[in-house]
């Protein structure tokens, strides 16, 4: 009965009832969709970092990553890697040369990474060779003369082997976009130019349209003006492994497009045997071994028992290669916790102001209540109880409708590509599936019903102090 | 047999400006099965009585005993279990649950005492078809006249089948032909459950019912007839 009657009084006044419970609804859709928004921005950043750049565990020379010494190479490195792809969890094993060098065009240079890979087994651990870029080549995929670099977007307009163009067949297809004719007019006066630079190209653009045009057109024009010229190419010089400089001009495979602008300005994959020759470095002689493992969970197991079978070699785990990767990971759901605990805190004054406003109008049913017999546990839970229930009824439909727009959102995404770059300068890609966990739905309905009996302490205390014979006296 | 008895019960209310001495040297017994009044007029202490009687106020001096239990001995939580299982209340101004029918109303008291639902459903419609409601059993206190609602307030103070009800100034908000209804149904229920009633009134109407007429004023006894 006391449920059924604090169900009832819930709804004893509606538009209040109402307004606190549109408030924890708001309160709890927007924070658990931001929440749903990072964590599916940090599970794209992890499940890519995974996939593309690092994979599970690596294994090297215990000096090797103070300072990639070319020399410090695996010891035994077939045998290594036929243990390895032996031991019980792990999928796939490939071998990588590590070198520190120069990428250079006629007109730019940077300080790359350059992984010298064997192709076939990169792509049993690595999927980097999935996110080629359409139109700008292959993984080492068709044969070739020439030496081969696989690279990064960002390095490719770095060193300017992107540019942007703007021609007749470019305004074209933007007028298949759909771009209006005075948009297009202010761009005819650029046909036929190759800008420099993306930087330069946009400056131009900016110039001519106005921030409406920018915002709203700014995305396609930018996409239909990158250019690429096929078998593009550059030098890459670095040390060899008599500590002489060398080079050699590589051809570009293709361009990879991670959404990470410092992994992709900063690695460079050629093959293993171009590198080899130009090194002096044995074909079967590598600084690293990549390895990819069948469920992520069984990582720290796997690395565990590595290390204790590879004596005088290092094993990482990805948690120990990127640690604030791991971070992230570990922490996150504690923040997001606390998060939600901060919007519930807020939500609960409300909860307080209300409750103490039930009391207060009440004064007099609550006095006839104890008059009656109702000890003051009860008189408790039922003020606890109505708190709890305008809770839950604002928290559950705050998840329903959040579940709702995630599970909308979830197979499209949600594009921010006005802040594309912002995001892929930080590894984050702009494009981001919003996601979260049913513990997590199951956390926040347990938080919003802890945040409903807290409220309702203060409120029930002040009921519990009323005099019955005094509380019968109120008009 | 006495279900009820008030030895030299004084209350004295102390203000910062003055001390009202509201209820002075009271001492009255009830038997089972009374059907007795307070009367006086108003600020003659009969509602502090009446408070004191059902464990609301505590005397400033004396005693009260109800079925031998000094209510004065009674913790906090143990007099509002003693008053949910002993004493059955009816309020001046009705006093219902407004979110409730007329029959949870009624339920809420068994339910604090956990009956199961048959008993309480039994007990439910028995009480209210005394008071003449059965046909109104789901009706919220706010589609009912104020002598419906009183009537209803009397189903749930005998619910629980008390020793005794105290009913204060149950008629004065009621005309008179819902106050004759709601006296003819709580002498009705008086007779036939034996329950003691105790009012406190300055109802002719009430004062004529009732069987026993205890006259208050200043707080003291004046009178205490007994009807032949």
């Amino acid at each position: 009965m006391i449920w059924k009657t604090a169900w009832k009084n819930v709804w004893r006044n509606k538009v209040r009832s109402l307004v606190v419970i549109i408030s924890i609804t708001i309160g709890i859709f927007g924070g658990v969709f931001a929440i749903a928004v990072m964590n599916g921005a940090i599970e794209q950043k992890v499940d890519a970092t995974l996939n593309d750049e690092i994979a599970h565990i690596h294994i090297n020379d215990p000096a090797f990553r103070d300072n990639y010494d070319i020399q410090l190479s695996v010891d035994q490195p077939e045998q290594t890697i036929a243990m390895v792809r032996n031991m019980p969890g792990v999928e796939a094993v490939t071998p990588r040369t590590v070198i520190t060098g120069m990428a250079n065009t006629a007109t730019k240079s940077a300080g790359v990474q350059i992984l010298g890979i064997d192709p076939e087994s990169e792509r049993e651990v690595l999927q980097l060779y999935q996110t080629t870029i359409p139109g700008t080549g292959g993984f080492f995929d068709a044969e070739s003369r020439h030496q081969l670099a696989y690279i990064g977007e960002a390095l490719a307009k770095e060193l300017n082997i992107i540019r942007y163009r703007i021609d007749e067949s470019m305004l074209d297809s933007l007028a298949k976009r759909e771009v209006p004719a005075e948009v297009l007019e202010k761009l005819v006066p650029f046909s036929g130019h190759r800008f420099k630079s993306e930087k330069s190209f946009k400056k131009e653009v900016k110039g001519v349209l106005s921030m409406k045009e920018q915002h709203e057109y700014g995305a396609v024009i930018k996409e239909e003006a990158w250019s690429f010229r096929a078998r593009s190419k550059m030098t890459l010089t670095f040390l060899d492994k008599d500590q002489m400089q060398t080079g050699a001009v590589f051809r570009i495979a293709g361009i990879y497009d991670i959404k990470n602008s410092m992994y992709e300005m900063s690695q460079v994959l050629v093959q293993n045997e171009d590198l080899a020759a130009l090194t002096g470095m044995a074909s079967n002689e590598y600084h690293q071994l990549i390895i990819r493992l069948d469920d992520l969970e069984s990582t720290r197991v796997v690395s565990e028992s590595l290390k204790g079978k590879l004596d005088g070699l290092e094993v990482m785990n990805w948690k120990e290669i990127q640690p604030e990767l791991a971070m992230m990971t570990d922490m996150v759901s504690k923040f997001y916790a606390i998060f939600m605990v901060i919007i519930l805190a807020a939500l609960a004054f409300g909860i307080v102001n209300t409750m103490l406003m039930v009391v207060l109008e009440r004064t007099k049913e609550l006095g006839m209540l104890t008059a009656i017999g109702m000890n003051k546990k009860r008189v408790f839970n039922m003020i606890m109880l109505e708190s709890v229930f305008l809770s839950l009824v604002g928290g559950v439909t705050g998840i329903i409708i959040s579940k709702t727009l995630i599970s909308l959102t979830a197979r499209k995404g949600i594009n921010f590509a006005s802040y594309a770059e912002g995001f892929e300068a930080m590894g984050y890609p702009a494009h981001i599936y919003p996601s979260i966990s049913t513990s997590f739905f199951i956390t926040v309905t347990i938080l919003i019903i802890i945040t409903g009996i807290l409220s309702s302490i203060y409120p029930a205390l002040k009921a519990l102090k009323l005099d019955p014979a005094e509380a019968l006296r109120t008009e | 047999m006495k279900v009820l008895e008030i030895k030299n019960v004084h209350k004295i209310y102390n203000s910062s400006e003055v001390k009202v001495h509201a209820v002075n040297d009271i001492s009255l017994d009830f038997e089972k099965g009374e059907f007795a009044a307070i009367v006086g007029p108003s600020g003659s202490g009969k509602t502090t009585l009446l408070n004191m009687i059902g464990g609301l106020d505590t005397p400033t001096e004396g005693e009260i005993m109800v079925d031998h239990t000094n209510l004065a001995e009674l913790k906090s939580s143990a007099l509002i279990d003693f008053r949910l299982r002993n004493i059955g209340f009816v309020f001046q101004s009705y006093n219902l649950i407004p979110v409730l029918t007329a029959k949870e109303n009624v339920e809420f008291i068994m339910s604090l005492q956990k009956w199961n639902k048959k008993e309480k459903d039994e007990r439910t419609y028995e009480l209210l078809k005394a008071v003449g409601l059965e046909d109104r059993i789901n009706s919220r206190p706010s589609k009912l006249s104020g002598g419906q609602q009183q009537r209803v307030a009397v189903a749930r103070a005998l619910a629980s089948k008390p020793k005794f009800v105290l009913a204060d100034e149950p008629t004065a908000n009621l005309d008179s032909k819902s106050t004759e209804t709601l006296l003819d149904i709580m002498e009705e229920l008086n007779k036939e459950e034996g329950i003691t009633f105790i009012f406190s009134t300055h109802d002719a109407r009430v004062v004529k019912k009732a069987r026993r007429v205890i006259t208050v004023e200043d707080g003291k006894v004046i009178s205490d007839e007994r009807k032949k």
